[in-house]
């Protein structure tokens, strides 16, 4: 494959704990995927931090400031693809557990009288802003997710995302239910699946921060209605 | 004030986070460190929840201190509800600990800072023209992630940390793939050292300062039951409140800490700085024969310390995996479900305080401060005074200055969505 064949890509990051940009940073094969790619972009590992069209951006983090929503339309504007990675992209991640009312009342608790130089606002996914074509789940995402998003799009298709929740991969490696042999309610069949279940595994209850589940067609109400139902 | 010339940055490489600088030139020369990443409220989010919850919430508030940021939610539970913990669950929790403390350290001397002294743009351009020393940095990165992995279930956001111990406990032949790894890991982290010891520090930035860190429990850890400063004055951690104080500033959505009215710096150089008697091994070797590097004056001497962490980190790891022998044993449960507690460790990027109140074991209240929202106002002069020792000296080209402001910024290796998990006061 010649240069000129290689997929342009971005990877953003909007508020979030970075940990999804770290986890794409950290796959196995970062030397190899880095040639595989024009990486145009990548704030949290380049100084060269130009905007640019690019065929496939990833964006992590969810909208919490209005410096967030402006770099989020520009970066759609300038891809082709845009992938939502995480939790915080797709659903709003934790910070999305405060919102409405509670929210002018906590950040007022919090930055008192003091007039802050940016404006904040209530933690969104970023479908509610510009269109997605692709979500990758997880809190992070598993490293065999990322690459198996990645080599899609370098054979130049695109991934299929899972249709079944977290305990279909519970009982695929064996895990026994933690709730239920506790005889505890539990949310799992809601959740997305997203690769490899962490909790049974280790024998702790799911935390479930990769959301709900969210496929082809899904139900597009997240973050909030989410919560109230946790 | 006349402004001869303004450097504005809006978005700072190579770190973690979102985070501005404006400088200002002139008669008067003014720094400012924009935190523009937005606030998440963590000390409401976990309201409510069950310390189990709130602590898996908390690891969210970043990435690369997730493991940090788990265990001390853990340990103010344990505080809190007077939970015990087995010799075993203190041991493996150290080695969990100090397997984040590699990774963290590595990625942001190879992937952050080592591009600045070699001139490149990031890791990647780098990688081809000195492949060792990326094949270094990714040895060391991989040693760290996989102790995390092994230990806490994954790299990022542990969920096998719990309170009271472990969910699931290693096997020997856990502890047999961290043994086998660590040699080459060691070598990698002496090789570390002797690349950072190689670059002298830039000027203008001399300023002595005061250097807060851990009074460990034992050694040179990362567990400890108060706080020491570089000016002989040490408190208990129940009394933080009395001696750290925080405060809203406009452009920051982290908030600032002072220790008695003044900026102060937390990190490796502070931890080595306060500490390093408690050193031994190769990394005390390495520190003795490269003592002039450890200046407590220049925020640079900070990659260096995180260097000569690294070594003795892997080198306690190694030693931790050939002397336990993991038992079975089952989680303690706590008895209580009220209580109060305080939490002091250190994060790689220096000191984590975390002070929770249970009541029927939910979250009544939170408060957590961050390395980052303590080192930020000592960032901010160390910023100022690179500009300002620039400017006086007749460098005018704003990119040079800036470019020496951004690596004066990396050098304190800041976690800007740590900062900004923002909290009640």
């Amino acid at each position: 494959m010649s240069d000129t064949m290689k997929p342009k890509v971005g990877i953003h990051g909007l508020t979030s704990c970075y940990g999804c940009q770290l986890r794409m940073a950290s796959v196995q094969e970062i030397l190899r995927v880095a040639q595989r790619f024009d990486i145009e972009y990548w704030s949290m590992l380049s100084s060269d931090g130009t905007i640019r069209h690019v065929d496939i951006a990833f964006v992590e983090g969810s909208v919490t400031t209005m410096a967030d929503e402006e770099e989020l339309k520009a970066i759609r504007e300038n891809a082709d693809v845009l992938v939502a990675v995480g939790s915080c992209a797709i659903h709003g991640g934790v910070q999305g557990m405060i919102f409405g009312e509670e929210y002018r009342k906590v950040f007022g608790e919090i930055y008192g009288n003091c007039t802050m130089d940016f404006e904040a606002k209530i933690a969104e996914p970023i479908h509610k802003f510009v269109k997605v074509d692709h979500n990758l789940p997880g809190c992070p995402p598993e490293e065999d997710e990322i690459m198996y998003y990645l080599a899609t799009f370098a054979m130049g298709s695109y991934p299929e995302e899972k249709d079944y929740p977290v305990c279909a991969e519970c009982r695929r490696n064996g895990y026994p239910c933690v709730l239920i042999e506790r005889g505890e309610p539990c949310l799992g069949p809601l959740v997305q699946g997203a690769g490899s279940p962490r909790g049974c595994m280790v024998r702790f209850p799911c935390e479930n921060l990769q959301g709900k589940g969210h496929g082809k067609g899904g139900d597009k109400s997240t973050d909030g209605d989410f919560w109230q139902a946790v | 004030m006349k402004i001869e010339r303004e450097i504005r940055n809006d978005h700072i490489a190579r770190i973690e986070g979102k985070a501005g600088v404006v400088v200002e030139l002139g008669d008067e020369i003014t720094a400012k460190i924009n935190v523009t990443e937005g606030p998440r409220f963590f000390e409401m989010i976990t309201r409510g929840k069950t310390y189990e919850d709130a602590a898996t919430i908390c690891s969210r508030i970043c990435s690369f201190c997730s493991v940090p940021h788990k265990l001390t939610a853990v340990a103010v539970a344990e505080d809190a509800l007077g939970v015990e913990v087995s010799e075993q669950t203190t041991i493996l929790r150290d080695m969990l600990y100090f397997g984040n403390m590699v990774e963290s350290h590595a990625l942001h001397l190879y992937l952050f800072v080592a591009p600045d002294y070699l001139g490149y743009p990031s890791a990647f351009a780098m990688a081809e023209k000195y492949p060792q020393l990326m094949k270094h940095g990714l040895e060391l990165k991989s040693y760290g992630a996989m102790v995390q992995s092994i230990l806490g279930s994954r790299e990022i956001h542990p969920e096998n940390a719990v309170v009271g111990g472990f969910g699931k406990l290693p096997e020997k032949s856990d502890m047999e793939r961290i043994l086998k790894s660590g040699t080459e890991a060691l070598q990698a982290a002496v090789a570390t050292v002797d690349f950072f010891a190689e670059y002298e520090y830039p000027t203008h930035i001399d300023l002595p300062r005061n250097h807060l860190a851990i009074r460990p429990h034992r050694g040179y850890s990362v567990y400890g039951d108060g706080i020491s400063a570089s000016d002989g004055f040490s408190f208990d951690i129940e009394k933080y409140r009395e001696f750290i104080q925080e405060e809203v500033v406009p452009h920051s959505f982290a908030k600032h800490s002072r220790y008695r009215e003044s900026p102060f710096m937390v990190g490796a150089l502070s931890r080595l700085i306060n500490n390093s008697p408690l050193l031994d091994g190769t990394a005390k070797e390495l520190l003795s024969t490269y003592r002039s590097l450890l200046r407590e004056d220049n925020c640079f001497a900070n990659n260096f310390a995180q260097a000569i962490e690294m070594v003795y980190f892997i080198e306690k790891i190694n030693e931790m995996a050939e002397r336990l022998t993991v038992k079975k044993e089952e989680r303690v449960q706590p008895e209580a479900s009220e209580g109060k507690g305080y939490a002091v460790t250190e994060a790689p990027r220096g000191l984590l305080i975390y002070e929770m109140e249970l009541e029927n074991g939910r979250v009544a209240s939170l408060n957590v401060i961050t390395p980052t929202a303590m080192f930020l106002p000592m960032m901010e002069v160390d910023v100022r005074n690179m500009a300002k020792g620039m400017w006086e000296s007749g460098y005018k080209d704003p990119d040079l200055i800036g470019n020496k402001v951004e690596m004066t910024i990396r050098a304190y290796d800041p976690c800007i969505s740590c900062s900004v998990h923002v909290v009640r006061l």
